[in-house]
């Protein structure tokens, strides 16, 4: 079991920072590109909820990012203290957005959800919301192996 | 590797080119850059070449999805060109590939355009 834990400045300045320590965290394993670009997409999905959607750009807020390791599986949390999803339901779907002027296309938690292998978002209006992704990591050794 | 654009014209159309990481912090300023290349040129066509693209996620999903609205006003055209298993991966779950299609040349991508001329 390993852990680390990483707060942060609720700047998108942050998002590469993010993305670059956890795929330092995870590296002892070994992973092909592909899984660390899918790893990296989903902290940066989630990073940038917080920042925008949690905080609205706020960056004398903090973002926590908190991954752990047990064997070959990674569990991400992500953890904004803002304010909060008003219907999960509604930003579950894809191209949905409750901010379209940005242009990010609304597909952030569509993303997530289909590269990781388990994901859950809890979120309390006014409290804040909390990502949590688990992402078994296969390394480039078991691909061969296995032949997939 | 240092995260840019590369934007080269052909006839009726441009290439953009993105490396390293396509990502928010980058976006904005992407937009601008193409806003004024396709501002000055008026293309109906955009090839976007992802060979050196490190990094994808929604915001360069939804720069790409905003240039194709506006080529599709003027009955014009989107493709991806050098995708790696990875980004093509994102593109699928984003739903980019019901309305462009990936190509293996520009050639191939012109052609394929051309049936609209």
């Amino acid at each position: 079991m390993n852990k680390m834990e990483l707060r942060f400045s609720a700047t998108l300045a942050n998002e590469s920072l993010a993305r670059t320590a956890v795929s330092a965290f995870i590296a002892p394993l070994n992973p092909s590109l592909e899984e660390i670009g899918e790893i990296k997409t989903m902290v940066s999905e989630a990073v940038s909820n917080a920042i925008i959607h949690g905080y609205g750009f706020d960056s004398a807020k903090e973002v926590i990012l908190r991954c752990e390791l047990d064997q070959s599986v990674l569990t991400l949390v992500v953890i904004d203290y803002g304010k909060g999803i008003e219907n999960i339901e509604n930003a579950k779907k894809p191209h949905y957005s409750s901010r379209p002027d940005l242009e990010r296309a609304g597909m952030g938690l569509t993303i997530m959800e289909t590269l990781a292998d388990s994901f859950t978002i809890r979120s309390v209006l006014g409290m804040g919301s909390k990502v949590i992704i688990r992402k078994e990591i296969l390394s480039e050794e078991t691909y061969e192996k296995e032949g997939v | 590797m240092e995260s840019k654009i590369r934007i080269t014209p052909f006839e009726d159309g441009l290439v953009i080119k993105f490396s390293g990481e396509l990502d928010s912090s980058k976006t904005m300023l992407y937009r601008d850059k193409i806003h004024r290349e396709m501002t000055s040129s008026g293309p109906r066509f955009l090839l976007f070449d992802l060979k050196d693209c490190s990094f994808l996620d929604s915001a360069g999903i939804g720069l790409i999805l905003g240039r194709f609205n506006e080529v599709e006003k003027v009955a014009g055209g989107c493709g991806f060109i050098h995708l790696s298993p990875y980004a093509r991966k994102v593109i699928k779950i984003s739903g980019l590939f019901s309305v462009m299609k990936e190509y293996s040349s520009l050639m191939e991508f012109r052609k394929d355009m051309g049936v609209k001329l």
